[in-house]
């Protein structure tokens, strides 16, 4: 079936556009590799990144054919977009198409299933996925592998106050509806100088299941146990917030009501304010940026032990998050395999999509287009040995 | 709807000689009288409002009821009761209609205003795409609808083609040839209900799973979508058929049969045109709830943003879909997703806009000339 | 198959039920007609097609039902409070498969109900407003404005739902919740976001008023103008022929039509995921945020992205508990309907009485369509229809 479908009627501006965009790619590769022996490995600029970088940049065959299908977390869609676009414009044999309305649950439950080819997954394989990844993969197993990295951001909508700063106690506090008007004392004592109405707070949350409720929960409940009593979960536990579907959902009721507060991905909420988030129990308020999160990942990121070797499933300690160098609230996003597909063909064109999305020029595109954070260099190295071994 | 009172004749007799009274015109509301009542509620409940508080709704609301209880008084004594109840229903009838032109007008215009400036030939035309500029690593995505219109017009297209005739025999079956108690008509009617309430989901899942069954694991196509939408359609084909094809009078199957006219020649002949302004309806009804379905397109035919033109191989897009995940998931660009979201959907609304005029063309050929 | 002429008298009508020979029992009965109609081939091949368009949809819908039934019965047979895969997530906090779908199917019910309630009567206003008392020139263009209402595809209600129903509605809500707050529906914190179940329900009308509109004005132009016109031309007023004449011909009908309707409203996944915010519970509120009764399709849809395989199992065995509730409901329909019908052959087509006894003192005890040995769609024992009962 792959041999059938090498070709597609492309729209004929796409396919000029195409043609055009790998001329300039040779012609500035040849150059670049001209100039490959003069530079040293410099990881900073953006005038000649990807061929003018050290050795290990990273090489698309451009000879490669075939359809790659996969689906999953729609944190990552974004970032799968550009990844998809530049992949496909360098390989022009490839199709690739990623389900991203499936969410993390469905592309696991499809890949399970051997529909997709690759899983995108807010969290990794839980013991009873790992279980029937037997069945799926073999007996070699699954790897979660971290590709996306990203924070959660506290979104509120109340007219002249910026940089509004909150606490993870304070967050809890209003999250499970403790804390009901924007003047309570708790919040004045945090914002001195703002003008915080006497409204009530109306918190915005997810109706639908989701990764980033995972993640938010997770935190709270780690940061706040005596006050977040709810086990973390991917549905909202908190009866009594305005809950709304997708996280589109939440930046647009953010956005139309006065006096809300929401979670949502950091890089979904467009133009409305995001909270500072206090570090730990330190004096330092952070905002997001993606130095910090990547700073977060590499902190507080913890292997957790599995069996398949390469798998590299992350935990996060938020204690070890403690001061302005990380964002508080930190998002990892999986991409998930098998070690060995049933058609070498197939794992051939997997792992190079895998690859060329988890070096060093993939994360900056993520960066560049879906507002992601780079995942630190030495991650993104034992993701390419994990990879290595996948056939 | 000249009812002469009886009180007219009774009223022109104890006056006695004097002005010509018009006999036919007696004991009736002047002409226009509903206009005047109307004007006089607007005027009087918006004096009200303005002191209480000023609400459009309200207002509306308000001057509806004290249109609708002066008229009714009022017609109750000029006239009588009977022609109050009359007056009053008609007038309800009307604020009726006008309550559905409301939302139409303001969700066609919701749908034109955001989705017009996307609407160019280039939208149409193009696939969506996106390009990747290696020098500076941005991604530039371009909007592109032509992938949607395809998979929408093939989807559709295919799904309306199994289950129209499938639907339209089957009534025939039903109201023609089977007596109800018949266990097959039995079950079929049963079945109809029921499925009248399916979730469009459950039917996604039931052709995705058949075409694993079949086909193996990556049973994505649009094929399998088609028949997902067969499986929502099918329903409302079969059970709007059925009330159409029932109220054709005997008569007019009786008189055929007297002519000697074949049961087959009957109902192609006479019945189906007879019929066939209301089940032109009811399919194109059937039709316009599919096409703007998206959640079996996604579980059936997976997403994808390339252009597919096989329906039997390979993740479709249709223009619902287009428009859902530029609203759902948007990509850093809100609001230039949101804006081809928007003109997805306009072009979904032309499209069946377009089919609905077609329908209704057909219509008219075969319609017996004069009826209605 | 034999179609000896002599078998096709009045008498074969009473064959066993299921029998399938062509055109055989069912064709013209008694009379002079029978011998001089032939059974011909096209006869033959097309009651050959519709009857196998029959027994196709049987087979598709019965296999939809059964592959459902097979999905979801691990789910449902399952221990939901020791089984990891049910006691967290979406469906952390019930005990049993019950307890999740029965606040579902009260959630769906209600918010189907408001649908109809708010829908229905101004849907079946506009049919006899486009049918009877809008000027005959543009009844056209009017019946073809309220079907350009279902055009318009469900993401779009959902969508202007939320841009412009949920802020229309906020100082209504308000409004209620001040000052009829006393009464159960009107409870509790009102929304300041507008995402309640008004709000859908408001949509939701929308959504359903083409399809019953559609179908009942069709119902309603087919009155026989006779009726009609005796009605009027005894002295009635418009509203009397339409109550005399009009609605009980086409009372079954405009059934069929809600029905229809409420199918949709039953069914309705994105209009209601966009716009209520939900809970599960079983609640009367309609103007609050948190005491939304969620309906079984949105449930599906909002928690199938994220749910393990035995949470899917899970939400399709709601998805069958809406099957029931569809069944129940068309059952309650057709009970209402043969009960309002004098005779149970499940004819459509009324006569009322007043008319036709007026018919036939004038005519005397003549024949009158009713009356014909030939059935369309009724049994095969003739029953005089419409004589005063």
């Amino acid at each position: 079936m792959s041999a059938r479908r090498g070709h597609h009627p492309e729209g004929n501006t796409v396919k000029f556009k195409n043609v055009a965009v790998v001329g300039a790619f040779a012609l500035t590769a040849t150059i670049a590799l001209a100039g490959c022996a003069n530079s040293s490995g410099d990881t900073g600029s953006t005038t000649k990144p990807s061929a003018s970088a050290t050795a290990d940049a990273y090489k698309i065959d451009p000879s490669l054919t075939g359809t790659i299908t996969a689906g999953g977390s729609s944190a990552q869609a974004n970032a799968e977009a550009a990844w998809v676009a530049a992949f496909t414009s360098q390989a022009k044999g490839v199709t690739i198409n990623y389900d991203k309305s499936q969410g993390s649950g469905g592309g696991v439950t499809n890949w399970l299933a051997g529909s997709y080819d690759f899983a995108g997954s807010d969290s990794p394989l839980n013991p009873t996925q790992v279980t029937s990844s037997a069945s799926t993969c073999g007996a070699d197993g699954a790897i979660n592998l971290p590709v996306y990295l990203d924070g959660v951001a506290v979104i509120y909508n109340l007219p002249g106050v910026k940089d509004l700063k909150l606490s993870s106690e304070v967050i809890a506090k209003i999250f499970s509806l403790k804390i009901t008007t924007w003047n309570d004392a708790a919040i004045v004592a945090l914002n001195p100088k703002a003008k915080l109405p006497a409204t009530a707070i109306t918190t915005v949350t997810r109706s639908d299941g989701s990764g980033t409720t995972t993640n938010f929960t997770n935190y709270l409940s780690q940061s706040q146990p005596s006050i977040w009593t709810y086990a973390p979960s991917n549905a909202w536990p908190v009866a009594g917030s305005s809950a709304q579907q997708g996280g589109s959902g939440v930046v647009n009721t953010v956005k139309a009501g006065e006096g809300t507060i929401g979670y949502a991905d950091h890089s979904a909420i467009g133009d409305l304010s995001s909270a500072q988030i206090q570090a730990g129990t330190s004096k330092d308020y952070v905002a997001f940026s993606a130095e910090g999160a990547s700073t977060a990942f590499a902190k507080a990121a913890v292997a957790t032990p599995t069996t398949v070797e390469g798998d590299l499933s992350q935990k996060l300690d938020y204690t070890k998050l403690t001061d302005k160098s990380s964002y508080p609230i930190p998002l990892i996003s999986y991409q998930i395999l098998c070690k060995t597909f049933k058609s070498a063909d197939q794992a051939k064109l997997t792992k190079a999509f895998v690859g060329y999305v988890a070096s060093d020029i993939g994360q900056k595109i993520a960066a560049k287009n879906a507002g992601a954070a780079p995942i630190p260099a030495a991650m993104l190295a034992k993701i390419a040995k994990s990879l290595a071994d996948v056939k | 709807m000249t009812a002469i009172s009886s009180g007219a004749a009774r009223k022109s007799a104890s006056k006695g000689p004097g002005p010509i009274v018009n006999s036919l015109t007696t004991g009736q509301l002047p002409k226009f009288v509903e206009f005047y009542v109307l004007a006089g509620a607007l005027i009087v409940v918006g004096g009200v409002m303005l002191f209480l508080g000023f609400n459009l709704g309200g207002w509306l609301f308000l001057s509806a009821l004290v249109y609708l209880i002066a008229l009714g008084v009022l017609s109750a004594i000029a006239e009588n009761r009977r022609r109050a109840v009359d007056r009053i229903v008609r007038s309800l009838v009307t604020i009726a209609f006008l309550l559905a032109i409301a939302p139409l007008i303001s969700t066609l215009w919701t749908v034109a205003s955001n989705g017009i400036g996307q609407l160019n030939w280039a939208f149409i035309s193009q696939t969506g795409g996106a390009v990747f500029n290696p020098e500076t690593l941005k991604v530039d995505i371009t909007t592109g609808a032509l992938q949607a219109i395809v998979g929408t017009l093939e989807i559709t297209g295919i799904a309306a083609l199994m289950s129209i005739p499938i639907g339209l025999l089957t009534s025939i079956y039903l109201v023609e040839y089977a007596r109800p108690n018949q266990p097959i008509a039995r079950t079929v009617t049963f079945l109809v209900d029921v499925m009248t309430g399916i979730p469009s989901i459950v039917a996604g899942l039931f052709a995705f799973s058949l075409f694993t069954l079949l086909v193996g694991p990556k049973a994505f196509s649009g094929f399998s979508a088609s028949v997902a939408l067969s499986v929502l359609m099918i329903p409302i084909v079969v059970r709007s058929c059925e009330e159409m094809l029932r109220l054709v009078p005997s008569d007019l199957r009786e008189a055929s049969f007297a002519l000697g006219v074949s049961r087959f020649s009957t109902i192609v002949k006479v019945v189906l045109p007879t019929a066939i302004v209301g089940i032109i309806t009811g399919i194109t009804l059937a039709i316009a709830r599919v096409i703007g379905e998206t959640a079996p397109i996604f579980i059936a035919a997976s997403f994808t943003d390339n252009f597919n033109a096989n329906p039997f191989s390979g993740p479709m897009q249709t223009l619902p879909v287009l428009a859902y995940t530029g609203i759902k998931f948007p990509g850093q660009d809100i609001a230039a997703s949101n804006a081809s979201a928007w003109g997805a959907a306009l072009l979904l609304v032309i499209l069946v806009v377009i089919l609905n005029i077609i329908a209704r063309v057909i219509a008219r050929v075969f319609a017996p000339k004069g009826a209605r | 198959m034999t179609s000896h002429p002599a078998v096709r008298s009045r008498t074969s009508s009473v064959k066993a039920p299921g029998s399938t020979t062509a055109s055989g029992p069912r064709s013209p009965q008694g009379g002079a007609g029978s011998s001089r109609v032939k059974s011909r081939p096209a006869d033959r091949i097309f009651f050959g097609l519709s009857f196998g368009s029959a027994l196709l949809i049987m087979v598709i819908l019965a296999a939809v039902a059964i592959f459902l039934i097979v999905q979801a019965a691990p789910a449902i047979a399952a221990n939901w409070a020791s089984n990891p895969d049910l006691n967290s997530g979406p469906t952390g906090s019930f005990a049993t498969f019950w307890n999740y779908v029965a606040p579902l199917i009260w959630g769906t019910l209600w918010v189907s109900a408001i649908a109809l309630v708010l829908g229905a009567p101004v849907a079946i206003g506009i049919a006899l407003f486009i049918s009877h008392y809008a000027p005959r020139r543009i009844t056209g263009i009017l019946g073809y404005l309220i079907d350009l209402l279902a055009a318009v595809p469900s993401i779009v209600f959902g969508l202007w739902g939320i841009i412009v129903i949920r802020p229309l509605l906020l100082p209504l809500t308000d409004w209620l919740n001040h000052n009829l707050g006393f009464i159960p529906i009107f409870s509790g914190q009102a929304s300041t976001t507008g995402s309640t179940i008004l709000a859908g329900g408001v949509v939701l009308a929308v959504m359903i008023l083409p399809i019953i509109s559609s179908i009942s004005r069709e119902i309603f132009l087919q009155t026989p103008r006779l009726h009609e016109e005796a009605a009027l031309a005894l002295g009635a007023t418009k509203w009397e022929m339409i109550r005399m004449a009009v609605l009980p011909y086409a009372k079954s009908g405009v059934v069929s039509a809600v029905l229809l309707g409420l199918g949709r409203a039953l069914g309705e996944t994105m209009a209601i995921a966009l716009i209520i915010s939900p809970s599960i519970g079983f609640y009367w509120n309609i103007l609050t945020e948190g005491k939304n009764s969620q309906t079984i399709a949105a449930n599906l849809a909002l928690n199938f992205p994220i749910s393990n395989v035995l949470q899917r199992e899970a939400l399709i065995g709601t998805g069958l508990m809406l099957f029931v509730i569809s069944l129940a409901v068309n059952f309650l329909a057709r009970w209402i309907i043969s009960r309002s019908n004098a005779d149970k052959s499940g004819r459509k087509k009324r006569r009322p009485k007043a008319i036709v006894e007026a018919a036939s003192a004038v005519n005397g005890p003549a024949l009158s369509a009713s009356d014909s040995p030939v059935r369309a769609t009724g049994s095969a024992t003739t029953k005089p229809e419409g004589t005063p009962a």
